[in-house]
């Protein structure tokens, strides 16, 4: 029979066989077991289970069957699913752009030392820390035509002759809706940036200053470089977050007019309205590759890192 | 994801309650006789009402079932829940396997739940009702027709819903107009003569994605168009009745009678620019009466009620009566059947009809004075009569419904005036989309 082996604090294990790393891994296997089996129920099942009724005809109160690539056929024939990958794409990428523009460009500003640095801290993250049916219900007052404060200001500054249709115009229906989602998403990335800037050894600048590099070459080639994982994570997160969000377009123009702000989880919504639960799958799932392509080159950038 | 995450979060919510000890003793006898079922045996009887505008009515509904509760000696809960968010609900808890007891629905959502299996036949507790009240009144009998549901009634009609039209009466008089609109051609002209933007917009009447926006449909076939054939399997949108409704509509719309904001409006856009006097029209089941009448009395005063006018071939009322269904899984299905006989006594009904604004299902209730003093009550009685079944003159089927839920007569005028899209190209569109929907259901 093996030694008992004495650990720190005074344990003893039987190694029985087993070596003590052999034994420690199963004590681990043992204590995370509960997580990985928390995350298989919580995350893997909804996922592998949307991923399968979206190739059945499964509906509300009925198992449904195996129908391959029916339901992506049926919306790939959808007018509106093909404005809605254009939608999503627009709204995604002219939302990403505006945070890490001005995510950054506030991030470095409340860096500074400025004067009531911690006070403009806080108050930058207030439309974040707003619920989000408020926030919209807010924005889509704001928009109103009639009694809207941006129509009162803008005619009232006569820079436009009568009220603007924010929301039922095609052309400013998606500017609207993407200026507001913005709004209420880029205090993450200040404060996120805020934090990884904080941790740029200050010793860096003060080098590249005394070896003559200007503002913009320690931005490039300090400041950049310092806080690459945290843009990438937050890009990353706030993608998903972004693709996935519904209450923006929901309570500003329910995916109208005309389509023209269809995005997946609306459309989603509309095909769960008639129970049809594997069409709706369908509309989700098929965002999939696109999630998958976005995690793919984050992990690749960092693992190169 | 989206869908299955929130099926599982209600699967993983908290299972029922352990069963209850009968403690209370009945405080008051029932008005109605009714049978006396043993115990839930789900351990409490689980009850999801639809919330109305009224928390007087929604407040009289908690209570009544609880009173019931009481005087059976069970625990009962009543959830009331947002009526846009009942299909949501419930759905999500068909998957997760624990629907109420009984719950409230409209009637296109019980038929797409009866096509599931989900419901109970409630036939027997529906011809008792019925029998002890004088009968259901024939919109009611027919809302839960069995042969539109494999021949068995799944609900029980408790109230009948539709749109009434709302007019600004000092607006219109002061333009000779003293008579409600008889067509809807008469109405766009009395809007033309009172269209003074941006103060007040004719036509407030919505063009976008919501429940509001599918009354289009309804003036549509008002116009002698059709959603599908007469079996209720081909689309024929694209008609010339279809060109020659998206045609006045269009017409209107470049004479801006329509107010600003309303291809995009939300489930309030109408009430609220007719509260805020910025709409000349409106066609509301009766928020915007409860509304005006509490907090604007000089609203309330100029504004008059009518029946919605016809179309050049048709005169298209929807009457959507909403029904008490029976979870074909509740354990406790006579105990459902109970309640609904305790919720139809007149003196109960005669109470919430006062303050909930329904028109009347029985024909003990067409009597209630209600029916005869309130402007919007009167309204709803004459509905309730004379009003166009569900679906008229369409088939009222899974999909037909479909076709509603997507909103395709709003969203193929939202082509035309949005997007300058030609009416014929807006009409094949839609006709390829409703096709596309209907051949999901051969």
């Amino acid at each position: 029979m093996a030694e008992p082996i004495k650990l720190a604090g005074g344990a003893r294990i039987r190694r029985r066989g087993m070596s003590l790393s052999q034994s420690e891994g199963l004590l681990g296997m043992a204590l995370v077991a509960p997580v990985v089996i928390c995350l298989l129920i919580l995350v893997a099942y909804p996922f592998v289970f949307a991923i399968w009724i979206s190739f059945t005809d499964r509906q509300i109160g009925a198992e449904g069957s195996f129908i391959g690539l029916g339901n992506y056929a049926y919306l790939a024939g959808l007018p509106s699913f093909r404005a809605t990958i254009v939608n999503t794409l627009v709204l995604v990428l002219s939302v990403q752009s505006l945070k890490l523009v001005f995510g950054l460009g506030i991030a470095l500003l409340l860096n500074q030392p400025i004067r009531g640095r911690r006070g403009w801290r806080g108050l930058i993250l207030l439309p974040w820390a707003m619920p989000a049916f408020v926030a919209y219900i807010t924005w889509r007052l704001l928009y109103a035509p009639q009694g809207g404060a941006f129509n009162m200001i803008l005619i009232g500054l006569n820079l436009i002759p009568s009220h603007a249709d924010f929301l039922s115009s095609r052309e400013l229906a998606m500017p609207s809706v993407i200026l507001a989602t913005f709004w209420r998403g880029f205090p993450f990335w200040v404060i996120s940036f805020l934090a990884a800037l904080q941790t740029v050894p200050q010793e860096m600048y003060e080098a590249a200053a005394i070896d003559g590099a200007n503002a913009i070459q320690r931005f490039r080639h300090i400041t950049l470089p310092g806080i690459r994982h945290v843009i990438l994570v937050v890009t990353l997160l706030s993608t998903i977050w972004t693709t996935n969000s519904f209450e923006n377009v929901w309570l500003l123009t329910q995916g109208g007019p005309s389509d023209a702000t269809m995005t997946f989880p609306v459309l989603a919504y509309f095909g769960l309205q008639s129970l049809r639960i594997g069409e709706a799958a369908a509309v989700s799932v098929a965002m999939l590759p696109v999630f998958a392509m976005l995690a793919l080159i984050a992990v690749k950038m960092l693992q190169r890192d | 994801m989206w869908i299955a995450a929130g099926l599982l979060a209600t699967a993983c919510a908290a299972p029922r309650a352990p069963a209850p000890q009968a403690t209370t003793a009945p405080e008051a006898p029932a008005t109605v006789p009714t049978t006396a079922p043993a115990a839930p045996a789900g351990g409490k009887f689980t009850y999801w009402g639809g919330l109305i505008f009224s928390d007087v009515a929604n407040k009289m509904l908690v209570d009544r079932i609880t009173q019931w509760g009481k005087e059976k000696g069970i625990e009962v809960e009543v959830v009331m829940i947002n009526q846009n968010e009942t299909v949501q609900r419930v759905s999500a808890a068909i998957e997760a396997g624990n629907l109420p007891d009984a719950f409230d629905a409209g009637v296109g959502f019980m038929l797409l739940l009866s096509q599931r299996n989900v419901l109970e036949p409630v036939g027997d507790v529906f011809k008792e009702i019925g029998d002890a009240h004088g009968g259901w009144l024939e919109s009611a009998a027919k809302a839960v027709d069995p042969a539109k549901y494999g021949g068995k009634i799944y609900g029980v009609p408790f109230g009948t819903s539709g749109n009434v039209l709302y007019r600004r009466a000092d607006l219109l008089e002061a333009k000779g107009f003293n008579d409600p609109p008889k067509t809807w051609e008469e109405l766009g002209e009395m809007a033309k003569a009172i269209n003074d933007p941006p103060n007040v917009y004719g036509m407030g009447f919505a063009l976008s994605n919501v429940g509001d926006g599918n009354l289009m449909a309804n003036i549509l076939q008002a116009w002698g168009g059709r959603i599908a054939d007469d079996a209720g399997k081909v689309c024929t949108i694209d008609s010339p009745e279809t060109r020659s409704f998206l045609s006045w509509v269009t017409e209107l719309w470049k004479a801006g009678v329509f107010p600003p904001g309303v291809t995009t409006w939300d489930g309030a856009g109408d009430n609220t620019a007719y509260q805020s006097g910025q709409a000349g029209f409106i066609a509301n089941p009766g928020s915007v009466y409860l509304n005006i009448k509490e907090n604007d009395p000089e609203l309330a005063q100029n504004t008059k009620y009518s029946a919605l006018p016809a179309g050049p071939k048709l005169r298209i009322v929807p009457q959507n009566p909403n029904v008490r269904v029976i979870s074909a899984s509740s354990p406790n299905k006579e105990l459902a059947k109970d309640l609904f006989k305790y919720l139809a006594d007149d003196q109960f009904m005669e109470a919430y009809y006062n303050n909930a604004i329904y028109g009347p299902v029985l024909n003990s209730q067409t009597g209630f004075a209600i029916f005869k003093e309130g402007p919007v009550h009167i309204g709803l009685l004459d509905l309730a009569l004379n009003g166009t079944p569900p679906g008229y003159p369409d088939v009222d089927n899974a999909a037909y419904n479909e076709f509603n839920t997507n909103f395709l007569v709003p969203k193929m005028i939202q082509r035309v005036v949005v997007d300058n899209v030609s009416i014929d190209d807006a009409i094949a569109e839609t006709q390829s989309a409703c096709q596309a929907i209907y051949d999901k259901y051969k």
